[in-house]
Order: structure tokens, then sequence, then C-alpha cells
């Protein structure tokens, strides 16, 4: 990698492989957490109507655990998207429509990050991305599921346990197991590295 | 599983080209769900269990297990609109649920388009290879090879995270770690086996990364690539039949109508 030249400027702009074989990785080793999730999905559902809201936020996870990670535009998207395509590369029957599903609920959660310039990591900016994501769902549920249909009541239960749930999950939770992470190590040299951590190596 | 999704013949929609297939499918998606009439969901899943059956390339009873699952996509799909839905003439109340008419009717018609979706998708996947995808996407599509290749590599790695998943679950087991029960333990699950293994995954993501890299993996314009993606008259073919298969069940339902209901939403 040294023979590239100056690193330090053409490193920092735009997502590189290993930074989209990384966001990639991430979501794959969610995809295998969302298997196990499925059946906790189901035994949620059991409590009460629409009880399995309650543990929806996990299949947003992805896209905020990445860009926790990586810090950088677009890693949300692909994070979403490399979930839906683990999915089709294992026959799944649902895999176009989860792929559809994905870049909505990527977009909506790349436009949080970038609504604070994709400087903000906290465990609140997070959350929001989680419940933009959610909003993404909920647009696309709407055209697929009808769900505009349902009785009113149904309608908010259904988006207001799931808009509590991504931001507990896909953002405290995220933002937490991003914490472990960096206490093991794994992440500073994921990071885009700033200007002055240069001019202190030059000093 | 390898052995499991191998076809037993090569169809025509096995030779068109994967990326105009995929945009033929996400077209077939869209025309899927702005279908609102139940007589015309309901042609739209027969026409493409059909298609599934057929074109394939699986013998039938591989088909029919996979088509099986379509069962449970039609229930959970209809079941909370049947319940729940909004409608005028009830036919059942019982507390909070409310059977009417239409919230029936709507019911059913979304479990035929959960049926139409699951065969579409299912066709495509089953004739279709993650490799061949990524091939024809950078190809005729100009999709970045640094995506396509980060694509293609992960599903490599996957197999070794399952691998350490396990490994970790046993060597837990035998250090009699992790003995709570009940919510507690869930508690614990991100530190038992998330963060090791996501750890162990991004690191080794990165040491690939670094190979790729060096071996140019990532080279943008003027690379030559293993396989031919090429346009062939298969492409046409697939997409005829798709059309085809489309407007049929359009003119089905409009002149052969089994529920002679009209549009299924409340206030179209």
């Amino acid at each position: 990698m040294s023979a590239k030249g100056s690193p330090a400027a053409s490193r920092r702009k735009g997502l590189t492989l290993t930074d989209v074989l990384v966001t990639v990785v991430v979501s794959l080793v969610l995809g295998v957490v969302y298997h196990v999730w499925a059946s906790v999905s189901s035994i949620a559902g059991l409590l009460f109507i629409q009880s399995d809201e309650l543990v929806y936020g996990m299949w947003f996870a992805a896209s905020t655990l990445a860009f926790l990670l990586i810090r950088k535009p677009g890693v949300a998207l692909i994070a979403e998207i490399a979930a839906a395509h683990l999915e089709i590369a294992f026959g799944s029957a649902y895999g176009i429509q989860l792929l559809l599903y994905s870049v909505l609920q990527g977009l909506a959660a790349e436009l949080i990050f970038a609504a604070f310039r994709y400087r903000n990591t906290s465990a609140v900016v997070a959350g929001l991305a989680g419940v933009a994501a959610a909003a993404g769902s909920l647009l696309a549920d709407i055209y697929y599921g009808y769900v505009t249909e349902y009785a009113t009541w149904v309608i908010v239960l259904k988006y207001s346990l799931r808009a509590i749930s991504s931001f507990v999950i896909a953002g405290w939770l995220m933002y937490g197991l991003a914490k472990l992470l960096e206490r093991a190590g794994v992440t500073q040299s994921l990071r885009p590295v700033d200007r002055k951590e240069y001019d202190a190596l030059d000093g | 599983m390898k052995r499991f999704f191998e076809p037993d013949r090569k169809t025509w929609l096995h030779r068109s080209n994967p990326a105009l297939k995929l945009a033929v499918f996400v077209g077939l998606f869209v025309w899927t769900v702005l279908t609102h009439r139940i007589d015309a969901s309901f042609y739209l899943a027969c026409l493409f269990l059909l298609l599934l059956f057929f074109a394939s390339g699986y013998p039938l009873w591989k088909t029919a297990l996979l088509a099986s699952g379509f069962a449970l996509a039609f229930a959970s799909a209809s079941v909370t609109m049947i319940l729940f839905g909004k409608g005028s003439e009830i036919w059942w109340s019982w507390g909070p649920v409310s059977i009417s008419k239409e919230s029936f009717y709507r019911g059913l018609h979304l479990g035929f388009r959960s049926i139409a979706f699951g065969c579409q998708g299912l066709l495509f996947v089953l004739t279709t290879t993650s490799t061949g995808l990524f091939y024809a996407l950078m190809q005729r599509v100009r999709l970045s090879p640094k995506y396509a290749y980060s694509f293609m590599a992960s599903i490599r790695l996957l197999p070794m995270a399952l691998e350490e998943l396990r490994i970790r679950r046993d060597a837990l087991a035998v250090r009699g770690a992790g003995g709570k029960k009940g919510a507690s333990r869930l508690l614990q699950m991100p530190e038992l086996y998330a963060l090791p293994l996501l750890a162990q995954s991004i690191r080794r993501a990165q040491r690939t990364a670094a190979a790729m890299e060096v071996k140019r993996f990532d080279a943008g314009r003027r690379r030559t690539y293993y396989y031919d993606s090429p346009v062939t008259k298969y492409d046409a073919g697939a997409f005829l039949v798709m059309l085809a298969a489309v407007l049929a069940a359009a003119l089905l339902a409009q002149n052969l109508p089994i529920f002679e209901l009209g549009d299924m939403r409340m206030n179209p």
C-alpha cells in the first residue's frame, strides 16, 4: 500500500476496497446474528399483538454499526445492501424485495449521518439513524403491505414499537458494541485519519 | 448447501445475462407492487408458480420443497390484515379483532402477492450465481470492481465466521463460562459472542483486503475479466417471457375474473 504515493490525501477521500470489504464482512457477521434473531423475533411475537416489533431494530443494526466503526459516507448504505445480498446468495425467495427495502433503509440512515456531516458518532445520532431506517421501512411497507389499511391503533402501535426498538438496538446497543470493539483495538486502523494527526507526526 | 442449490439442467434463464435479468426482475417486482386487484394478483401468483416449476431447471421435488415455504409467507402476509384491517362490512368481531369483507379479501390479495414475489425471487436466485451477477454488473453497468470483488470475497469469508462461532460456543462450554440463565445470559451475548466474532472477522477482512489491493483487485478502468458476460438472445427471450407472463395475468384477470372485486385499497 505504501507504493500508492501520498497516502494522506488519497486515502481520506471515498471508500477503499478495505473499507468496503470490512463493511460487507461486518454485515455478514450480523447476517449470522439475523438468523438467530429470526427465532428471537418469533418468540417475542407471542407476547401481545405486534410485539415482535420490540426486537425489530436489529434488522437495521448493520448500517449503524458499520458507520460507527468506519465513519465514512456510503458505509451505512453498503452495509444494508450487503445484508440483503447475503440472503440472495443463500437462496432466499425474498432476496429481491429485501434488496429494495435495504436500499431505502440504508439511504434513510445515511441521510441522518449526512445531516451531522459524518462527524457525530454519538449513541443518539446512531439511534436517530436507526429510527430513520425504520421510517424507510415504513415507506416500503405502505406499498408492499398496505399498512395504512390497518386499523389506526395497530399502525400507531406497530410503528412506535419499531421506532423505539430501532433507537435502542440499532442505536444504543450498536454504540456499546462499537465501544467494545474500540477497546479491543480493532478500530484504529479502520477510521479516516485527521489532518492534525499527520501534522502531529510532522511536528 | 452447495450441492442442493445446483440445477439439474440449464434453462434459458440460466443463460441470460444476470445484470439484465436483475433489471427485469426488479421491473417485475415493481409491477407486482402496483397490482391492486385481487384477480390480477391471483393470476400472477399462479403463472409465476408455473414458471418457477418449468424454468428453474430444478427437479420437481426440490422446487416443491422450496415452494412449500410460500404457505407460511401467505399466512404471515394475510393474517394481520384479515384480523386488523379496516373495513365497513363486518363479518365477525371480538375484542380488538374485527374481520370485515374488505379486510378479508385484502388479506388474501396480500397473500397472493407474497406468493408472486416469492416465485419471482426464487426464480432469480435459483438461476443466478453470485459470481455471475457481480461479473455482469461490472461489465454491463460499470459497477466499480472494489464493490464487486468485496461482495464476492465476503461469501468466501462466511464459512470461517460460522466455524469460529462453533469453536467459540464449544470453548465457552468447555470452560464452563456463561453459566447464567435467562435474561442475564442474553445480556452477556454481545461480549461473549459478538465481540470476538466481529473482531476476528474485521481483522481477517483487513488482511484479505490488503492482499487484494496489492493485487489490484480495485483497479478501475481498462481491466480484463476472468468471466465474459455478454448480452445474448436469451436476454431477449427472458424479457419476452416475463412480459408475456404479466400480460397474460392481466388479460386473465380481465376476462376470467374469480373474485370480481375492484381495487383492494380503501382510498386508492
